[in-house]
């Protein structure tokens, strides 16, 4: 099977798991696996952020017993952490010249066979999720369109995990939607009301509700419904024009 | 296979790094996907449109711009009764389901139109909404294809509210959006013009619309800008 077509079916595989009972660990195995194949890594593992605060091995290529741990090693210190704290790539690192940055991870990865770690972050919009760990036999870098089918796969799981755990939660989230958009429309609303009073236009008006809500410690939806039920008059408020800038 | 539709509006909406998520682009892939002539995405919520998430083209824009106006459309349809509602032949319709909704949207261009109900689970969001400037039946390819597109709507509007702060809507939900903010602030004004309640401005700035055969959204506008104001002794 050619290179694209395991790519393609990998991540055909990934998008057929958005159903609401997909079990994560296969999803991330399937993923792991697929690395190895498609990028010519001697090992792959996808690493969470758990409900602790701590970064957990989700799935792994191998069930190799040091493979495995050098993924639980990484929960203290190592590439994935790296990766996970900043959000960014950490590619080509040679693990006989990493200088002392992983004192306890980078011996035990050489031990176990492994020259050069990689970790590629699973992130969408700034949030980072977790982390996607590559180790390989040989030295050497990772080809530059290697990197980038990586991180492709890394982006598509990561849709994945995101879009189901908020599907799982839909109803919850479509509650704070539509409690979201009332409180919106009751802000416009407010707006106006203000903005009529005073002769002020909507950016000054809300300005206004704004400053009103700081200065006496209220939420301005708070504020809003109370110019709306008619409890505070706008033109007792202080009118604001612009922003500060 | 519904995995290798998926996976195709999934690769379009991705693209190149997932930094930012536009949710215009659901509009886009949306008709590109379906090779239709535009879509839009309907929300929904308390049984009530709140406006569009986003819109493909203008004319996308006005078929969910008069969904919220009406109350009547192919959205507002597919939401209530939870299936997909195809009209194929928008001008010479087998019956006339719509009769405030057709002309205008004939006018612009619409004639076939498409609405298909956006949820994940017993969460319903809205609709999704397909046009086409020529009629005729969706192929089953496209009736597949938006299934699967309102599906993925669904999942990315929940995806990016849940990430959002709480009481407010997610930002990225905002950009591209159109949830009609011109007309509640129109009505606090309306309000205190006439000194009634805001929802009883509302229904005064609808009549004014209807009366005066305007859109609401013109209307509100007007009002916002100070063009037009409402006094007491008016109808």
């Amino acid at each position: 099977m050619t290179r694209q077509t395991i790519l393609a079916k990998t991540f055909v595989e990934l998008a057929d798991s958005l159903v609401t009972d997909f079990d994560v660990v296969d999803l991330l195995t399937v993923l792991a696996d697929r690395c190895v194949d498609v990028l010519d890594v001697g090992a792959a593992g996808l690493m969470l952020l758990g409900p602790d605060g701590e970064l957990r091995v989700m799935a792994s290529s191998s069930e190799a017993m040091r493979v495995l741990e050098l993924f639980e090693l990484q929960s203290q210190e190592g590439p994935c952490l790296d990766c996970y704290r900043t959000g960014q790539p950490v590619v080509n690192q040679d693990l006989a010249t990493v200088d002392g940055r992983w004192p306890r991870f980078a011996p035990e990865a050489l031990r176990a066979g492994f020259q050069s770690v990689h970790a590629l972050p699973m992130r969408l919009r700034g949030q980072v999720i977790g982390a996607l760990n590559l180790f390989h036999i040989e030295p050497g870098e990772m080809r530059e369109s290697d990197v980038e089918s990586a991180q492709a796969l890394a982006d598509v799981a990561t849709i994945t995990i995101l879009a189901n755990r908020a599907a799982f939660e839909s109803q919850l989230v479509n509650e704070q939607l539509t409690s979201a958009l009332n409180s919106r429309v009751l802000i416009e609303q407010a707006k106006g009301m203000v903005a009529e009073r005073l002769g002020l236009d909507m950016e000054g008006a809300f300005n206004t509700l704004r400053n009103h809500a700081r200065n006496h410690n209220l939420k301005l939806l708070a504020v809003a419904q109370d110019v709306i039920d008619g409890a505070l008059a706008p033109g007792s408020l202080a009118p604001e024009k612009r922003s500060d800038r | 296979m519904a995995g290798e539709r998926r996976m195709s509006i999934l690769e379009r909406l991705v693209g190149v790094g997932a930094q930012g998520f536009e949710t215009t682009r659901l509009c886009a892939v949306g008709a590109d996907i379906t090779e239709l002539t535009g879509a839009g995405l309907m929300l929904m919520s308390g049984d009530i449109a709140r406006g569009s998430v986003c819109s493909s083209n203008a004319v996308s824009a006005l078929v969910e711009e008069l969904q919220f106006e009406l109350g009547e459309g192919p959205c507002v349809d597919a939401y209530h009764h939870d299936r997909p509602v195809l009209e194929p032949d928008l001008a010479t319709p087998s019956r006339v389901r719509w009769p405030a909704f057709t002309e205008p949207a004939v006018s612009a261009g619409v004639r076939a139109v498409f609405g298909f109900p956006v949820q994940v689970g017993a969460a319903r969001l809205g609709a999704l909404n397909l046009y086409r400037d020529t009629p005729g039946a969706l192929t089953d390819d496209q009736h597949s294809d938006a299934l699967v597109m309102a599906d993925v709507a669904a999942e990315v509007v929940l995806l990016l509210q849940a990430g959002a702060p709480p009481g407010r809507l997610a930002a990225e939900l905002e950009a591209g959006a159109d949830f009609q903010y011109v007309v509640h602030q129109a009505s606090g004004m309306i309000a205190m013009q006439l000194k009634v309640s805001v929802a009883e401005a509302l229904i005064r700035l609808r009549a004014h619309a209807f009366g005066n055969d305007r859109s609401l959204t013109s209307v509100a506008e007007d009002i916002v800008n100070r063009v037009l104001r409402f006094r007491e002794t008016d109808e």
